[in-house]
């Protein structure tokens, strides 16, 4: 008898256990690409901060992160309740919350600047506490910080371009998360791989997104292209013969702990944005080329090797649909990717990793860039900004955020604002903030 | 003792061999880099059209610095140069070079602090910049033309493509308050900056027998450096000045004769008795900016998106995302005579393989494309230069053009690029 109640209650601790364990996981687990092991908003969230560009005409022409209520018991959902403008245009493009949060970096691909946000004493209200406006000089002349990405108390920051020549050659720069200068790792080049593998014909040192898979001790950067280009106009570039040539055509694997680069994967057709499956089982994370329309798939086999194989198109790619940011959801079974050309969005059911099949695609305006998801995948965000002289011209320049619902269907619109009316300028990157969060 | 014995047919093919072995890591490492730090960008896309190409990448990190003494090249003209003419009111010296190199690269010099006059003529690209067709300004503005070179500008009076200023001195103020590429706000606004910089602390002074930053001495500074980035004694002038038989080619040398003589290209690209500006510093109308103001695009334009990929894209979608380009008339804009529209100035030929895309547009990638559309006769229109007419010539004819225009690199170049790189990058800091 006590044998059977011992065992009920192993099984019974072992079950509370298991519970607390999937909670927990839950809890830190992905929101929209976000680190696995940072806190999450995992019900609605309140309030949707965009890094927003400055343009010239539009209000007072400067950055500024908007705040807009996006929480439906709000008075003022779908409505902008806050903006800091923070002095010029400074090419206003990716942010990263500090590991516990409260802060968020928001850096810039022009100046270099880096703003930094503190969001968690009043969400509704974020506050500019501190400028790093020496970045380039700090890291060695690294131009154009772009994703922000905490590693513990360090913050991971890549760059895009360098102050010698405006090109795509550039580095990784590590600071505390107090804004203290650390180091700058350089993307493995031909004379110098830095002991990395280039398993095929390119090494260009270029750089873009970084995304790590901490359990596996690894971290991923992909390559866009340097400053003459992404500051270009878009149509000058695209009739350049000498700028196109100017892209990025890797992905790198690094190991994380050490900050060094081991393997140097050929992705041709500039691979932008890295999303790493949440699942703890799913050892892959996807990438997605903006020249060439093709979803990329990196993995670990069997043989604990990363690899990385080209799994499906984006589209039609001779049409050039140029797909931009992309977000996976929570439980890894849909992958939502827009393109800019057309304005559009499409889903891929990614319940396998190696065979994505797209079940939904709507157009979301004349020119869609980010989209981002709530942790539960109903709520999908969208901006249209891509870059201040990549947008489109004209009547089609439509700048917006629009928030839709989905219902596993269908993509149904709740709100949009409209970013010239409100005279705000070119809404770009998101991140979501609650109350919840800072047990306010 | 093997070598005692051998007959001398033998030794000599060991010796050939050994010192092949000697040097085969050299080769093999030309081979994977196919190009070095100061020649040409370290980010090298040769042969990027092709599906086999691979990169030869150097690490920006490999620009390392060695500080060269400019002025020993205008204290000893180097061959095929003419003397360089310093103005009387503003002697050249050691310090103002020193002094002018530093604000040549200094990117706080601009509005929002990302652009020096370096990052348009960036030294290792033959102080030009050889991955833009046209140059990219403050804040992404589009520049209408392609970045001239800084080599041996200090020979000539007609600056800028359409000769708009005619001294140095003057004209570096043009790009630092130019709307799209320095946007300074005013003269005042650079000098007050720089008054305000510590690093820049009694460096004028120093320079300048007391003065301080003002719009003459920043402009005698910088115009100092540029003067000093002089270069010559190619193996050409070691060939035709320097009477050095081996040092060129024969395919270069037959070039010559086409250059001077079938295809005419000496007409403009002026060789003088003692020396050779290949300029006559003056301006043409070869047709290639009457075309962008009048002609029509094509309906699809080949873009390249991926190495070995190119996809057509309808010219409507490519307009969709782009600026219409702003119009160029030439020469006209500042004469205001009818017949000076789309006509550019005759630009050197020194240094010319460093010097890529080519052409006031930046249109042509290669020399084998100029030395082609000049073979077609350029491109006809009502006030097409009458020396440009079609040449005729075969294409090893043209081949051997291009050899000849590849022998017009000076032997001074790695030492003005080393130099360069010891400047400091001014940033904030």
């Amino acid at each position: 008898m006590n044998t059977i109640k011992q065992t009920r209650y192993v099984a019974a601790a072992i079950l509370i256990a298991g519970f607390f364990i999937l909670a927990s996981h839950s809890a830190l687990a992905n929101e929209t690409g976000l680190p696995h092991d940072m806190a999450k908003i995992t019900g609605q969230e309140d309030f949707i901060h965009i890094w927003t560009l400055g343009a010239e005409g539009i209000g007072d022409e400067q950055d500024k992160l908007v705040t807009v209520a996006v929480n439906p018991n709000s008075k003022q959902y779908g409505k902008v309740v806050h903006s800091v403008s923070v002095g010029g245009r400074n090419e206003a493009h990716h942010m990263g919350f500090t590991f516990d949060r409260k802060y968020l970096w928001a850096a810039t691909l022009d100046t270099s600047k880096i703003f930094i946000f503190d969001i968690h004493t009043n969400p509704a209200q974020p506050k500019l506490i501190r400028t790093i406006t020496d970045f380039v000089a700090k890291s060695g002349g690294v131009v154009g910080p772009h994703t922000v990405m905490p590693v513990k108390d360090r913050m991971l920051i890549t760059g895009l371009s360098n102050n010698r020549d405006h090109g795509g050659r550039s580095a990784l720069v590590e600071y505390t998360d107090e804004g203290k200068y650390v180091a700058t790792y350089w993307l493995p080049t031909d004379d110098n791989l830095q002991g990395a593998e280039k398993t095929g014909k390119y090494a260009d040192g270029y750089n873009y997104d970084v995304r790590a898979l901490s359990r596996l001790d690894a971290m991923f950067t992909s390559s866009f292209t340097g400053w003459s280009n992404y500051m270009m106009d878009f149509g000058k570039m695209l009739k350049d013969e000498e700028a196109m040539k100017r892209f990025g055509n890797t992905l790198v694997v690094w190991r994380l702990s050490e900050r060094k680069p081991l393997k140097i994967f050929d992705i041709p057709g500039a691979p932008l944005e890295i999303r790493i499956a949440i699942n703890p089982e799913n050892d892959y994370g996807f990438v997605t080329t903006a020249l060439t329309s093709k979803i990329w798939l990196v993995y670990h086999d069997p043989r604990g090797e990363w690899q990385a194989k080209e799994v499906g198109n984006i589209g039609d790619p001779s049409k050039v649909p140029l797909p931009v940011a992309f977000t996976i959801s929570s439980d890894d079974k849909l992958l939502w990717v827009d393109t800019f050309m057309d304005g559009t969005v499409r889903a891929y059911d990614i319940s396998d990793p190696f065979h994505p099949v797209q079940v939904y695609e709507k157009q979301i305006g004349s020119q869609v860039n980010m989209v981002s998801t709530s942790w539960d995948g109903k709520r999908l965000y969208f901006t249209s900004s891509l870059l201040s002289k990549w947008d489109k011209k004209g009547k089609d320049n439509e700048q917006f955020i629009k928030g839709f619902e989905w219902d596993g269907k269908e993509l149904k619109e709740r709100f949009s604002i409209d970013f010239f009316k409100e005279k705000l300028g070119r809404p770009h990157e998101m991140k979501f903030s609650a109350y919840s969060l800072y047990k306010l | 003792m093997k070598w005692i014995n051998i007959q001398p047919e033998e030794f000599w093919l060991r010796f050939v061999f050994c010192v092949f072995l000697m040097f085969l890591p050299m080769l093999l490492i030309g081979q994977v880099f196919g190009s070095d730090v100061t020649h040409g960008p370290g980010d090298v896309k040769t042969g990027y059209e092709s599906s086999g190409y691979e990169t030869r990448s150097i690490s920006v990190l490999q620009r390392k610095g060695k500080t060269a003494d400019l002025l020993q090249v205008l204290e000893s003209p180097p061959l095929g140069l003419p003397p360089v003419p310093v103005p009387k009111d503003n002697p050249i010296t050691r310090e103002k070079v020193k002094l002018g190199r530093k604000l040549f690269f200094d990117r706080r010099l601009s509005l929002n602090e990302t652009m020096s006059c370096a990052m348009c003529h960036i030294p290792e690209q033959g102080f030009t910049n050889n991955e833009l067709a046209t140059a990219v300004g403050i804040e992404g503005r589009t520049v209408r033309r392609n970045a001239p070179t800084i080599y041996n500008v200090a020979f000539f009076s007609n600056i800028f493509h359409d000769g708009r200023d005619t001294r140095l001195e003057f004209q570096i103020w043009q790009p630092m308050l130019a709307f799209n590429e320095m946007a300074n706000p005013s003269i005042g606004y650079v000098v007050e900056k720089i008054r305000g910089l510590l690093d820049y602390k009694g460096l004028f002074e120093s320079a300048f027998a007391g003065r301080g930053p003002g719009v003459e001495t920043i402009g005698m500074a910088i115009a100092s450096y540029e003067r000093a980035i002089v270069s010559g004694n190619s193996p050409f002038d070691r060939w035709y000045f320097g009477k050095q038989e081996p040092a060129i080619t024969e395919s270069a040398k037959r070039g010559f004769n086409f250059f001077t003589g079938k295809a005419g290209c000496a007409v403009c690209h002026v060789i003088q008795k003692d020396h050779a500006l290949f300029t006559d510093d003056r301006f043409h109308n070869t047709g290639l900016g009457w075309k962008f103001s009048t002609g029509g695009d094509q309906a699809q334009i080949p873009v390249q998106v991926a190495p070995g990929v190119k996809i057509l894209v309808p010219k409507k979608v490519i307009d969709s995302v782009g600026t219409p380009p702003p119009s160029d008339l030439g020469r006209y804009e500042v004469t205001q005579d009818p017949v000076d529209r789309w006509r550019y100035k005759t630009p050197t030929l020194r240094n010319v393989a460093l010097t890529a895309p080519y052409m006031h547009n930046g249109v042509f990638g290669t020399l084998k494309e100029v030395v082609s559309f000049y073979n077609k006769g350029g491109i006809p229109n009502p006030q097409l230069d009458p020396v440009i007419r079609p040449l005729g010539l075969t294409d090893s004819e043209m081949a051997d053009i291009v050899a000849f225009l590849e022998s017009l690199t000076g032997d001074n170049v790695e030492t003005l690029v080393r130099d360069a790189f010891a400047a400091p990058i001014g940033d904030r800091h």
